[in-house]
């Protein structure tokens, strides 16, 4: 670096006043395309962001939590040996009690063959093509809640693809890349799914609340039943557009009235969103989407 | 500016991110409170080096965020703002003292709370404010200056670094 070139190349700056509206202009036309991406055509934007991100991030992401997991399965195992001793003594008994019930529920599973047979009816996940897959990071702070996975367009996934855990319903896929997807959860505070009542088959609208998180709850509201009771079991619906019919989502957990003769309270979900881990992203049937 | 110092605050970012993403939001998060460590990048960044390199440093924070969000710019401009608005203070304090630094981020941590809960749930129709700052916003500002007190630090030895690296090439050259 001579000093010749130096003053020839004197530094080209643009006051930081201008380059703060030309990014803030600049973000307002990102975000005013991808809030209304079902009207107008992201991808062209969003395709080389996604590839940007699956080559930094996502192989870090995904070694960081190899790691993390390992570390933090150590320490876990450590703490929970003695706790394991004593529960051991109790699972005893409880084994042969359960041995006696199991025998006589046997037998009502034959019953329950011979009925299913009878009326046809084949709404277990059984036959649903599904992928396994890893959770590699979860959102920015506690406001809403998300997560991302370590299979993408690469291994089959789309976006609006439901994704399972523990036979519940977690939520669907809402951003996607070459080799990950961002998971949007049930619990999540934006998020609304529409349900029914298995027994009852009324529906109801389920949604996410952040003052419910903490007990592990999720709301739910607009329900038009009156017999409706403490443990009842929550399916998705079979008008949902996003979501595939007859996914388990919870029971019901605290019923309170509402003015207008509909029901709200709150919903145990199936799922432990706390230690969330492996999921099943159901590939086929696809969700219902109104076009 | 020079390339070097773009490049290592670049790796920082992408660093940070992941950490927070990974380790922080996963290990060791506190019934879902979460340090917010990509703003502790940001208004370190700009408290060390002025409004303009924080306010790129927020930008491209924040975009992070975004990508993996799935709406681009909206945690970009808040994150900018902030850093252009820290910046400003750059002139004000000596940063020799870890106590103000603390202290910004804590308020700023405070302030991009508020913000979010403004414009992610007020206008939503969530209007217990108190519940939300008791459960949420409070114990988000004081995870995140307790894990400043060991980020900033970080981020002003790596700054440092290049401060020096870059007065002695200046001195090799002139």
């Amino acid at each position: 670096m001579s000093p010749v070139i130096r003053r020839n190349g004197e530094e080209f700056t643009i006051p930081s006043k201008y380059l703060l509206s030309i990014l803030t202009a600049l973000c307002v036309v990102l975000m005013l395309i991808t809030f209304n991406a079902d009207k107008i055509d992201a991808g062209p934007l969003t395709g080389p962001i996604n590839t940007f991100a699956s080559i930094f991030m996502t192989p870090l992401q995904r070694g960081i939590t190899t790691v993390g997991t390992k570390i933090k399965n150590t320490t876990d195992r450590l703490a929970e040996i003695s706790r394991l001793l004593d529960e051991n003594e109790k699972l005893k008994t409880k084994v042969d009690e359960l041995t006696i019930e199991n025998t006589r529920l046997q037998r009502e599973k034959y019953d329950y063959i011979e009925l299913k047979k009878l009326y046809e009816i084949d709404s277990s996940y059984e036959n649903y093509k599904m992928v396994g897959a890893t959770v590699i990071a979860k959102s920015q702070g506690k406001w809403y809640d998300s997560f991302t996975i370590d299979k993408g367009e690469d291994n089959g996934l789309k976006i609006d693809m439901n994704v399972l855990a523990d036979g519940g319903l977690v939520g669907r896929i809402i951003e996607i890349g070459p080799d990950f997807a961002v998971v949007q959860t049930i619990i999540s505070d934006d998020n609304n799914v529409t349900g029914t009542v298995m027994s009852l088959q009324k529906n109801l609208n389920v949604s996410g609340n952040l003052k419910e998180y903490d007990s592990g709850n999720i709301s739910f509201s607009r329900l038009k039943a009156d017999n409706v009771k403490m443990g009842d079991i929550v399916v998705t619906s079979k008008i949902s557009e996003k979501y595939v019919p007859d996914i388990l989502i919870g029971s019901i957990s605290g019923i309170e009235n509402e003015p207008d003769n509909t029901k709200r309270g709150t919903i145990t979900p199936a799922v432990d969103f706390e230690h969330l881990n492996r999921v099943l992203v159901i590939v086929d049937p696809e969700p219902y989407k109104k076009k | 500016m020079s390339i070097r110092r773009i490049i290592i605050n670049f790796i920082l970012a992408i660093l940070t991110f992941v950490l927070h993403t990974s380790v922080f939001c996963r290990v060791l998060d506190f019934g879902g409170v979460t340090p917010d460590l990509m703003l502790i990048f940001v208004t370190s960044v700009a408290f060390l080096r002025g409004e303009k390199p924080g306010l790129l440093s927020g930008f491209f924070g924040g975009f992070l965020i975004d990508i993996f969000s799935g709406k681009l710019g909206f945690y970009a401009l808040i994150y900018m703002y902030i850093g252009f608005l820290v910046g400003k203070l750059n002139e004000v304090f000596y940063s020799q003292n870890i106590a103000i630094p603390i202290t910004i981020i804590s308020v700023s941590d405070f302030v991009y709370n508020f913000v979010l809960y403004v414009l992610l749930f007020l206008f939503r129709r969530r209007f217990d404010i108190g519940y939300y700052m008791m459960n949420t916003i409070i114990p988000s500002v004081v995870y995140t200056a307790l894990v400043a007190i060991f980020y900033y630090p970080f981020i002003l030895k790596i700054h440092e670094r290049i401060f020096e690296k870059e007065q002695r090439s200046e001195k090799k050259f002139v």
